[in-house]
């Protein structure tokens, strides 16, 4: 695009339409932009198998991102979802394993029960995190900090610092297997990523997340049940990232304590990327869904290309903070 | 009426307690972390060590937090404590320094174990060299592969003194066999998710053109077995290399899918713990663990060595279901 075309858009849109449009789009275009010098500059990037691989290495990040995304909506934050990945991981995979002494009495269990348990302990973690939150008016910050270091505690504690190996192949399905070629994870990605739009942008229950996290006051006046809203971000937030959990274990073949390590830095890097504000009540899912492919493909292109990846830490701060400067400028400068 | 009874109890504690420290040896063992299962074997095999089992030493395990600052807390602790002696494995080569001397300065001994601290003052150090085990591993890697062709290595998190032996290790083993070209060098900083990730793109960056994967400890070499897998090769026309002998690499080795070198965890906890009931009661010992017996290579010499190095063991499928079963 030259200067002439820019101007002739400035003059065709108002300036409104203009800032709705680089709200809706920019992220998609940065997106594009890089997919574009990556597939010039690399011959593999643009291969079905890459973006297999591509798709692959998000949808963990992905899934947790979602969840990080209706929280950070009502101006929460939620810190402990790399331990609750590893807590889920590992109590999930004790009833799914054939390791004779890794496992609970009795296992393998069959794949849903695990499957539940893994799911359900997330949720408890977000319903301790969401009620302290919400009842106790602890900050959100506080909260889910205590929340990383217990759910991390609880972890080794729970498997005694040790590995859980040789999970069944039909949990691992979820992790390894594929549907038409697509992976398995790629699939429960789309399928969260679907739910959460819906919910964020057909529901009542989303629009009050919204509210909630625009106008706290306004919303309460309005007789919007803040308490109850804030108590389910933070259970969904748990549930998807006990579901990330599994994922990743189901990936590697083996629930490991350490497992989940600073997870949540790069779920906040995704949300923050595709434009959801800090300050609640402004983002949108599709863009942290973008957010999280950004990294993904950022990652993949500098591996190909067999750049260090201290350079993929170095590049992917700058975008963090470019994407907010972005927003601030879309926000209060245009 | 109940205060007194209170300072009472704490006066007959104070009493008390000088006098049991005098019947047993108060021993302080103080490792880098407690998370990975390495460090669990090694607290395991000292408190199975026939001297703690039958109550001549009393051993006091300090969990280190993968911090420095803890570690150096912790030692002024068993310093005011007085502790007879200390096995210390620090999680920084240079940090761990003003440990050792805030112990040397009280007189206690220091027995290093399993990681390397910068001190003169430490009494002797028990270990295993990274760079043996670092060509071990690589020359696993290039016999298999005879010789030529293309291999990627997984390295630890970058400055850490195992990452850079080993390293120094595998790079001794490939200058041996100028032919075979390394593809990719990167860190996956000891995890089996990251390394898992990195050789997924590896093998979309060079098709059909990796032979031999080089990791630099089992995690990772797990972690691109998985890569491998998924993207449905055939594992076992890699040739892929690990160092440790975590359990998950031991049973890959039984199912044929890589190598790996063991460190003996055990052996380097009991060779450091005769060596600090040793120091403890100034020379009048004799060494209890079977680990002497095992390592000829590695003497006794009444104690007085400064460094005991702890052989290697290429774990083989001779040896493999014996290893598992001490894994129960």
């Amino acid at each position: 695009m030259s200067v002439g075309d820019k101007k002739t858009m400035q003059g065709w849109l108002g300036s409104e339409q203009r800032r709705l449009l680089i709200q809706e789009y920019g992220i998609f275009l940065a997106f594009l932009i890089l997919v574009a010098v990556l597939s010039v500059s690399n011959e593999f990037f643009l291969t079905a198998g890459n973006i297999s691989n591509v798709l692959l290495q998000t949808s963990i990040n992905g899934v947790l991102a979602i969840g990080m995304t209706f929280v950070i909506l009502t101006r929460g934050i939620d810190l402990s979802v790399g331990s609750v990945v590893a807590l889920a991981g590992i109590v999930s995979a004790s009833f799914m394993t054939s390791s004779a002494t890794a496992g609970v009495a009795g296992a393998p269990y069959p794949v849903a029960l695990g499957l539940g348990i893994g799911l359900l302990v997330g949720i408890a973690c977000g319903a301790i995190s969401g009620l302290i939150v919400s009842r106790f008016s602890v900050p959100a910050f506080v909260t889910t900090l205590g929340m990383l270091s217990a759910a991390r505690g609880m972890t080794l504690i729970y498997g005694g610092g040790r590995p859980v190996p040789a999970l069944t192949p039909a949990f691992r399905w979820i992790g390894t297997g594929d549907v038409f070629g697509i992976p398995a994870p790629v699939i429960i990605l789309a399928v969260v990523f679907a739910v959460s739009w819906w919910i964020l942008n057909r529901t009542r229950f989303g629009r009050y997340i919204y509210a909630v996290g625009g106008n706290p006051h306004a919303a309460r006046t309005s007789g919007i049940n803040i308490t109850r809203i804030q108590f389910l971000v933070y259970v969904i937030s748990g549930g998807l990232a006990g579901f990330a959990g599994m994922l990743l274990s189901a990936r590697t073949g083996s629930a490991l304590p350490q497992a989940g390590i600073a997870y949540e830095l790069d779920a906040i890097a995704a949300v923050v990327i595709g434009g959801t504000s800090l300050s609640g009540g402004v983002g949108r899912v599709t863009g942290t869904l973008i957010g999280a492919l950004i990294i993904g493909v950022m990652n993949n292109g500098l591996d190909l290309m067999g750049i260090q990846s201290y350079y993929q830490q170095v590049l992917k701060g700058a975008l963090i903070v470019g994407a907010v400067m972005l927003d601030q400028k879309r926000n209060y400068g245009a | 009426m109940k205060r007194w009874m209170i300072a009472l109890a704490s006066a007959t504690a104070l009493l008390a307690a000088p006098a049991l420290a005098q019947d047993k040896i108060k021993i302080g063992a103080a490792p880098y972390g407690l998370n990975a299962e390495f460090m669990q074997i090694w607290v395991a095999a000292l408190q199975e060590h026939p001297a703690v089992k039958s109550g001549e030493v009393e051993l006091t395990v300090f969990d280190g937090r993968y911090d420095a600052l803890v570690q150096q807390d912790q030692f002024k602790t068993m310093v005011t404590q007085k502790y007879n002696a200390i096995i210390f494995a620090p999680i920084d080569v240079d940090a761990g320094a003003a440990a050792v001397q805030a112990a040397a300065d009280a007189g206690i001994p220091v027995i290093g174990s399993n990681t390397r601290v910068h001190s003169d003052l430490l009494t002797s150090y028990v270990g295993s060299d990274d760079t043996i085990s670092g060509y071990m591993e690589a020359k696993t890697v290039l016999d298999k592969i005879g010789c030529k062709g293309n291999v990627v290595i997984l390295e630890g998190p970058v400055g850490q003194s195992a990452q850079i032996s080993r390293l120094e290790g595998n790079k001794k083993a490939l200058a041996e066999c100028p032919d075979v070209k390394v593809l990719e060098d990167q860190t996956a900083n000891w995890s089996r998710a990251e390394a898992q990730t990195l050789m997924e793109n590896w093998l979309t960056a060079h098709p059909n053109q990796i032979n031999g994967v080089i990791g630099q400890n089992d995690e990772m070499a797990l972690g691109a077995i998985e890569a491998i897998k998924a993207a449905k090769l055939d594992v076992k026309s890699f040739a892929i290399a690990g160092i440790d002998g975590i359990t998950d690499a031991l049973h890959a080795v039984k199912n044929g899918d890589m190598t790996s070198i063991l460190q003996d965890a055990r052996a380097q906890a009991q060779g450091a713990l005769d060596l600090a009931i040793l120091n403890a009661k100034k020379g009048d010992y004799k060494p209890q663990s079977d680990i002497w017996e095992t390592y000829k290579d590695m003497p006794w010499k009444d104690g007085k060595e400064k460094l005991y190095n702890v052989p290697w063991t290429p774990v083989t499928a001779d040896n493999v279901d014996k290893l598992l079963a001490t894994r129960k």
